[in-house]
């Protein structure tokens, strides 16, 4: 009655889409699979003037390995766990999209989504991180590459451009690869904390997700594992220099005090992972 | 003919619709405690219903037990989330934005958020004055102690409590708190109200419209006959949908319309319209060497939020089960009904006894350690038997609480190992007195109308008490129709609440089906069952009969997360008599799964008087997965046996299981939920690495 | 906007509001009640819809959204699919309330699995609630659907 709905914008390429973001830039709501922008919606947080749907731009489709993996940043969660070609070559990868909330989010939360919402307890984000991957990123003047611990630089919060868009993500080869999702309460919770830990080309990458506003990721403890075996007392430092190099929030899944304490075991937990993974 | 809960067909509340009808919202106050000093609606287009205290102020009180609640809140609101205005459009959205364009000035008071400290001297008033209500809930001896919070105290005086400890050999002291938790049905409330030639009509889901029909009646100033309530069914209610909620506020926002008018909550709401009171029950237990219990004295704190409701009841129920189902000469317990600036809390499953047999049963278990003796022997010791009187003087009859505990004992293999596991036996009280009708109508074709207050909120009353019409009647219960309760048409019943429908409208239906042979076309039947307590000496009937039960947990602990698993649970519930088997199984294995989510998971999060967690991720509740794999029950019978009400026996006996199963790995917790984090302080300590108290 | 989809089989077209949820354009413009508003942040499963054949969470799909897509609720189900005959044997239901949701998230999964273990029928259930606690005989309800 009083505010009237807002517009609804449907590029069909990703030059009109790029075009409308440049345009718009804060005043146009991009949707995606929608799935966090509904929650928003549902409690009136955001009364947006218009909507930017990305459904009916192809070139944002598609998940094709190279070498390295491509995933369209409009590819659902649920297209990725089930992709054989990352079956194949991203087991860890497949996983980890598999494990956030339930199938009918993942039927409709896309890669980009996932990574531009920057939500805290976020799975996905700490294993492409520790995958060292690479969002790519247009605008209507030119693209980048942004490595995934560059792109979360906060609550919500990317480093992304009022004129960007993620288009896709590159994830190199997995070597051994492990994600720990740790929930205190019910199966069905969202994270205390979340440890995604890698091994490629001997090079070791722990990131911690849903413990603060960004994924943590301390490459100087991750250098002690540098052409070290990766043996129970190793593990064990390495987690402990995580709990305490790691400042984390409190939420209702727990204290800060709590989550420190579940790092160490987790981080450790993961570390072990790694190790029984090669053996196996 | 399938099933309507398959193929989509039922019609809650939520989907009643009526011509011209339109959609409610409520604007609620941000702060704990305010004098609300102006509400400025001006900028609320024409067109826009708006209801505000200025409307309502003239109005009557009302309340389930204590009258302290109006339409909105007038001169101050007492909890953050209090009704302060309301509007009315045609569409949900438009509501939305009329509600926002309401403005109010409130001049913040003093609140409190604790019940103990309610009860101190300098603690803020919730209400300067208790008024007693006089309806039908208000059904016992209440003792409000006007110019406290205590809306209520019950006590129960037996033997000597004193002379009883310095007999005792060990005496154990332990205070244990219970966290407020969220009905959190999946049917949100749901009201929807229209005026008819002066006449009030309410489509609402209630599981008391007797009770709400009242107080609408005294709120609104007319006859009861000149209201009309009728009783879709709930999608799930647990206790939530009880007494008036949304009534009042669509009926007169129905009026000043007139056009009909639905008021459907949002989730968060649902935090702060009703949950379950926090209690802190400080338990000392004293006892011979030799097991024999001695004297046992409670006192409890329940916080009832910052209107009454239901809450001295609670209290009281929280009293007068706190001996449990043991031999004890001496007891003195003190419960106490207090206001908080919080939500209002009121009847949630097991209504008080969860939050007593929490702190009864651990308690137990402490005595068990400090005394070297098995868990299970020292129960099974001091056990109330047929015949014996109730801590209140009341005489038990079909006494089967040995029967439900060694079931239970048995079902996880307690005599081949301890090691992990825990025990808890409970009794629990059904709504005394109460009465209760029923009438049959028979037609042409054979079938049979039963006219019942019953509600159904997928208990199965109605196919429990329409199984036993048919057993009465002799006829297929395909020819039993049982439609929606409705003021109009049905005879009065106290309410479906503490597991009693099915029972007393079993009572009911045996004079009704008399009545019925005969008279012909119509038959009338109708039961009252006398009872109560003094509320000074707790002496008295405290329940007809009682609900009587046993749970039984085994339990693997992560001891470097606190992580608890519950590996296996059990619940042995005596029936007496099962009617409906399906809906008797469900009802045992629903109050266990809801069990656990109080026992591990489930606390209403306060910071500074708001709620922090009102929403279905932040508050969670079990689901598939966190059910144990091994769940099991038993539904104890005996021939010619009362129909038990099963509705919630199974809940209380989880937590404390539960607890004791910890506890028998040296893991000591006295707070519910047991959350991991608590579960690995407790490793601390056993480990003497900390200093914290349990 | 217009909108035009398939529910139940049958092409509509519909007149909503961009910022709507598919969840309100089904109960309000089209009478299908066995999709419900519970939770609006798509944890409880009672607003469950199959979207092109794969369970979606109606409170959380902008109504534009569904352009051209295939919906199915419980209504569209005929009342003699297996799966609901599996509840109704199984008496896998108190309130009613979360059951439709149940039931098309498990007819999904018996069309991926068609010989669930217990387990991987939690699993796959483990995102839809059930407040009055029917989970082991909803565990029952799906094994004799898929027998």
């Amino acid at each position: 009655m009083f505010e009237s709905a807002p517009e609804w914008l449907a590029p069909e390429t990703l030059t009109e889409a790029l075009a409308l973001k440049a345009e718009y830039g804060e005043e146009a709501t991009i949707v995606a699979g929608g799935t966090f922008l509904a929650i928003l919606l549902n409690q009136r947080f955001l009364a947006p003037q218009r909507f930017l749907s990305l459904r009916a731009v192809p070139e944002l489709r598609g998940i094709e390995a190279n070498g390295e993996l491509r995933l369209g940043a409009m590819e659902t969660h649920r297209a990725v766990e089930r992709a054989p070609v990352v079956l194949e070559g991203w087991p860890g990868l497949a996983r980890t999209f598999a494990l956030v909330a339930s199938a009918r989010v993942r039927n409709q939360a896309t890669v980009g989504g996932v990574l531009a919402d920057a939500d805290y307890a976020s799975d996905p984000p700490a294993m492409l991180t520790a995958l060292e991957a690479r969002a790519l990123v247009r605008s209507r003047d030119g693209e980048r590459e942004i490595p995934l611990e560059e792109l979360i630089t906060g609550h919500y919060e990317t480093s992304l451009r009022g004129d960007e868009l993620i288009v896709g993500v590159h994830v190199p080869r997995e070597g051994r690869s492990t994600y720990r999702k740790f929930r205190s309460r019910s199966h069905e919770d969202r994270p205390c904390v979340g440890v995604a830990a890698a091994l490629r080309g001997g090079s070791l990458r722990v990131v911690v997700g849903a413990v603060a506003s960004r994924p943590q990721w301390f490459p100087e403890i991750c250098g002690l594992a540098d052409g070290e075996e990766l043996d129970a007392a190793l593990g064990s430092e390495i987690a402990e220099r995580y709990a305490q190099a790691v400042d984390p929030l409190a939420d209702v899944r727990g204290s800060a005090d709590y989550r420190r304490r579940v790092i160490r075991v987790e981080v450790r937990r993961a570390l072990e992972d790694l190790v029984q993974a090669e053996a196996a | 003919m399938t099933d309507p809960r398959v193929t989509g067909a039922v019609r809650y509340a939520q989907d009643v619709e009526l011509e011209g009808m339109l959609e409610a919202r409520i604007l609620r106050s941000p702060f704990p405690h305010a004098r609300i000093e102006r509400v400025d609606t001006s900028a609320v287009p024409a067109g826009i219903v708006v209801l505000t205290p200025g409307d309502v102020a003239d109005l009557g009180m009302y309340g389930a037990q204590i009258k302290d609640q109006t339409v909105l809140a007038c001169d101050r609101a007492r909890f953050a989330g209090d009704p302060v205005a309301a509007v009315a459009a045609a569409t949900l959205r438009e509501a939305d934005e009329a509600l926002a364009l309401i403005d109010v000035d409130y001049e913040e008071l003093d609140s409190v958020f604790d019940p103990v400290e309610a009860c101190g001297q300098d603690a803020p008033l919730v209400h300067d004055r208790h008024n007693v209500s006089e309806n039908d809930a208000a059904y016992f001896g209440i003792r409000p102690q006007q110019g406290t919070n205590v809306c209520h105290r019950f006590r129960l005086r037996q033997g000597d409590v004193e002379a009883g400890f310095a007999e005792a050999d060990v005496v154990v002291e332990e205070t244990f708190r219970t966290a407020g938790a969220q009905h959190a049905h999946m049917e949100p409330h749901a009201s929807v109200a229209q005026w008819e030639n002066g006449r009030l009509e309410v489509w609402t889901g209630t599981q008391t419209p007797f009770n709400l029909r009242s107080d609408l009646a005294g709120v609104l100033g007319i006859a009861e006959d000149r209201i009309r309530i009728v009783c879709p069914p709930m999608g799930g209610a647990f206790g939530a949908k009880t007494f008036v909620r949304l009534e009042a506020i669509v009926a007169c926002l129905a009026r000043k319309a007139g056009r009909p008018v639905r008021a459907i909550l949002e989730r968060n709401e649902e935090w702060l319209t009703l949950n379950r009171h926090p209690a802190e029950i400080r338990v000392r237990l004293g006892a011979r060497a030799d097991g024999t219990l001695l004297a046992k004295e409670v006192e409890c704190w329940a916080d009832t939020g910052a209107y009454a409701d239901c809450g001295p009841g609670v209290a009281q129920k929280m009293g007068f089960a706190a001996p449990g189902p043991y031999r004890i000469p001496h007891v003195s317990v003190e419960s106490r009904c207090v206001y908080t600036n919080l939500p209002p809390n009121g009847a949630f499953r097991g209504y008080g006894q969860m939050q007593t047999v929490w702190a009864s049963e651990r308690a137990m278990d402490i005595l068990a350690e400090r005394l070297g003796a098995d868990p299970l022997e020292l129960r099974l010791q001091n056990l109330l038997q047929e015949g014996d009187r109730y801590a209140t003087g009341e005489e038990l009859h079909d006494v089967r609480f040995a029967e439900c505990l060694e079931t239970a004992a048995d079902a996880i293999g307690w005599r081949e190992s301890r090691q992990g596991k825990g025990l808890c036996v409970l009794m629990k009280g059904m709504q005394t007195p109460s009465r209760a009708g029923i009438a049959i109508e028979a037609s042409d074709d054979g079938t049979y109308t039963l006219r019942c207050a019953t509600a159904e909120m997928g208990q199965g009353a109605r196919r429990a008490i329409s199984l036993l019409a048919a057993e009465l009647l002799e006829v297929d219960v395909a020819n039993v129709r049982f439609p929606d309760p409705d003021t109009d048409l049905v005879p009065y019943d106290t309410r479906t609440t503490s597991s009693r429908s099915t029972y007393i409208m079993g009572r009911a239906l045996v004079d009704a089906v008399r009545d019925l042979k005969e008279n012909g076309r119509r038959g009338y039947g109708e039961v009252e069952i006398p009872g109560g307590l003094d509320p000074d000496t707790g002496q008295g009937v405290a329940s007809h009969h009682w609900h009587q039960g046993a749970g039984a947990a085994e339990v693997r602990v992560d001891e470097e997360t606190g992580k608890v698993e519950v590996v296996r649970l059990h619940a042995s519930v005596y029936a007496g008599r099962v009617v409906n088997r399906p809906g008797a199984e469900l009802q045992n294995e629903g109050s266990m799964i809801m069990g656990l989510g109080t026992t591990l998971f489930e606390a209403v999060d306060i910071a500074d008087g708001q709620v922090t967690n009102a929403n279905l991720s932040d508050y969670e509740i079990p689901s598939f997965m966190d059910v144990p794999v091994a769940l099991t029950h038993d539904l104890l019978e005996r021939d010619g046996a009362d129909v038990h009400g099963l509705g919630e026996t199974a809940l209380p006996p989880v937590p404390p299981s539960v607890g004791n199963a910890l506890a028998s790995l040296g893991l000591h917790v006295t707070d519910l939920p047991i959350s991991a984090e608590a579960v690995l302080d407790a490793v601390d300590r056993r480990a003497g690495l900390r200093e914290v108290p349990a | 906007m217009r909108i035009a989809f398939t529910v139940n089989g049958e092409g509509v077209e519909v007149d909503a509001r961009s910022d709507e949820m598919l969840l309100e354009v089904l109960r309000r413009d089209l009478g299908l009640t066995s999709v419900r508003a519970t939770c609006g942040i798509g944890v409880c499963g009672a607003c469950t819809a199959l979207v092109d054949g794969e369970p979606i969470s109606t409170c959380l799909l902008l109504a534009p959204l569904a352009e051209g897509r295939q919906v199915t609720t419980v209504e569209g189900l005929g009342g003699e699919d297996p799966v609901q005959r599996g509840f109704v044997e199984a008496h896998a239901f108190q309130c009613g309330y979360c059951t439709p949701g149940m039931i098309l998230t498990a007819k999904r999964l018996i069309e991926e699995s068609p010989q669930p273990s217990e387990e991987e029928i939690r699993l796959a259930l483990a995102g839809n609630l059930c407040r009055c606690g029917c989970y082991v005989k909803i565990v029952d309800a799906v094994r004799r659907a898929a027998a």
